[in-house]
């Protein structure tokens, strides 16, 4: 045990290593908090300092001023109500067919198992703009063109692939005996799915539910040309609309980005476990 | 028998749903999109696009922006992970959520942040380079052609580093820590160390995440579009831009043909994945 501990408090022991392994770290901050940081403290500059020559990273006079542009003289409020409604009808319907697919991929054994499981995850693969000219046709066609609705179905070609995937790999980590148990002693499958498996599944499936979400609230390409309107236009949109709306008022813009980060970085830092499982589970073993 | 039937039947029942769906979204939509190509009028367009000389510089940065993209992003994840993983660096967790941060934020915001950072006479990066000394006047990060395609690249290797750091982050973790000490006890120094544990324990992990980084960035369009909409001079134009521009034209024939070649080149890659996933079967 001694030969065994003794190496450890060598690589301990070396600063030359330390000064290395910290100052990489430094740099890799810098590298990624940056504009991170321009765009907090830019969007509290007053726009008289926003095109101060040299430009500054602090602001000489904090304000609000262009929070309350965005949540008073602009179209983001709406938009934003339209990104929480898009997100919620995907993340509920993704939960519903993936609950249900993910569950028979993990527990029943079935022909046509695998071929099913490589359709779903290739789904992923497909680039968005190879499906955008016929998903816009086709959710004009059956009148869905500029209505949360159709951004939602869209949507889904997103979040399916992975968050089956993840809960398929969910419920493969719950032991089989608990649901044994449940019928043993009475229950149908049925109940037992409901009573024994999906409360233990619980946490993560809302990790996965919230994992959809995100991506909803993300997606760019496939809203732009699903909406038109305020009614239906959602937040990542609506910011690009921003530049003409305001003549490039880039404080507002900084303060709408702000908005549509933070509830992002909440929401993971409350289910960072569950995704980071979820994800490196479902990439690592395929 | 009858009891494999009905768990069949079951089966079909609870996937069904989500495969109508997922047929609905994919399948229909490329049946569509391979029909339109190959009709007459889709030949026509597919063989004056695909021999124009636009096209295969198009083609050639849509190559540029993968390769460049894929390594920044390899590198700088992979650094991250090693620097969270030796052991040298208190708060390891703290610093890995900052990290995530970029590839949390929507590609929109990202996008948006680096826009205003590249600005030629009121962004920071410029002031930041022109103050150290490290060069002598702005450079126009967006509106130079020779530069635009690897400025964005940086955007696209900031937005996904993070990803990289996460599996293979998650992939050093599991390498055992006595691996390290017998080798030590054998007398392997740090390089040999790295070439013969982590290295190989990590393979697998970078193989599945480089593949992930090529299918990322085959597909980007946020980034570029909200940044430059392809310009200028249609310098920063790949693949999905090109696809997109002739969308808002109404060039529908020609977006067809454009999604077939991109559907062609994810197919590679697809079939690579496919192989990966049966080799971990075994």
């Amino acid at each position: 045990m001694t030969a065994v501990t003794a190496p450890r408090r060598r690589k301990l022991r070396q600063p030359g290593t330390r000064i290395v392994v910290w100052l990489g770290l430094a740099v890799i901050l810098l590298w990624t908090l940056a504009p991170i940081t321009t765009m907090v403290f830019t969007s509290f500059k007053p726009a008289t300092e926003i095109f101060t020559i040299p430009p500054t990273l602090l602001p000489d006079e904090w304000t609000l001023d262009n929070y309350v542009t965005v949540f008073t003289a602009s179209s983001m409020p709406e938009a934003l109500r339209n990104s929480i409604v898009v997100g919620l009808i995907v993340a509920l319907l993704t939960l519903t067919l993936g609950t249900s697919a993910g569950y028979a991929l993990a527990r029943l054994r079935f022909r046509g198992a695998r071929s099913i499981s490589l359709f779903i995850l290739l789904g992923q693969m497909i680039p968005l703009t190879v499906l955008l000219l016929a998903l816009f046709q086709m959710i004009t066609a059956i009148g869905f063109h500029d209505t949360v609705l159709g951004v939602a179905f869209a949507h889904l070609v997103i979040t399916l692939p992975l968050v089956t995937w993840m809960i398929r790999n969910q419920i493969v980590a719950i032991p089989y005996e608990l649901e044994e148990a449940a019928m043993i002693d009475g229950c149908s499958r049925m109940d037992a799915v409901l009573y024994a498996v999906l409360p233990v599944a619980g946490p993560g499936l809302a990790a996965a539910g919230m994992f959809a979400f995100l991506q909803s609230w993300h997606e760019f390409v496939l809203a732009s040309v699903l909406t038109r309107s305020g009614q239906s236009r959602t937040a990542p949109i609506a910011l690009t609309e921003f530049s003409s709306e305001f003549d490039v008022d880039w404080g507002a813009t900084m303060a709408a980005s702000v908005v549509l980060t933070v509830p992002l970085v909440i929401a993971f830092v409350a289910l960072q476990r569950y995704l980071v499982n979820g994800l490196t589970g479902g990439a690592v073993k395929g | 028998m009858a009891r494999t039937f009905v768990v069949e039947r079951r089966a079909y029942a609870l996937t069904g749903p989500t495969l109508v769906a997922m047929a609905l979204l994919t399948v229909v939509p490329i049946v569509v999109v391979i029909s339109r190509a190959a009709s007459a009028e889709g030949r026509a367009i597919a063989g004056s696009l695909l021999g124009s000389s636009q096209f295969h510089q198009i083609l050639g940065r849509t190559g540029i922006w993968t390769v460049v993209s894929v390594v920044g992003a390899m590198v700088i994840g992979f650094a991250a992970a090693l620097i969270l993983q030796s052991g040298h660096v208190r708060w390891p967790g703290l610093w890995r959520g900052i990290l995530m941060v970029p590839w949390i934020i929507p590609g929109v915001v990202g996008a948006t942040i680096w826009k205003w950072g590249y600005s030629s006479t009121y962004g920071l990066l410029n002031h930041a380079l022109v103050s150290l000394g490290l060069i002598d006047q702005p450079v126009q990060w967006l509106s130079n052609p020779e530069i635009v395609l690897y400025a964005l690249a940086a955007v696209q290797v900031w937005s996904t580093a993070p990803f990289v750091m996460l599996l293979l982050g998650a992939a050093l973790t599991s390498i055992p820590g006595e691996r390290y000490e017998a080798a030590r006890l054998d007398g392997a120094h740090a390089v040999g160390l790295f070439r013969h544990i982590t290295l190989p324990a990590v393979n697998a992990t970078a193989a599945i995440a480089t593949l992930m980084l090529v299918t990322f960035a085959l597909n980007a369009f946020t980034i570029i579009w909200v940044s430059t909409a392809g310009g200028p001079v249609g310098a920063s134009t790949i693949l999905p831009v090109e696809l997109y521009r002739a969308f808002q034209n109404g060039d529908d024939t020609t977006v067809a043909v454009i999604a077939c070649v991109q559907l062609l080149i994810s197919a590679v890659f697809a079939l690579i994945y496919v192989r990966s996933i049966k080799a971990g079967d075994e």
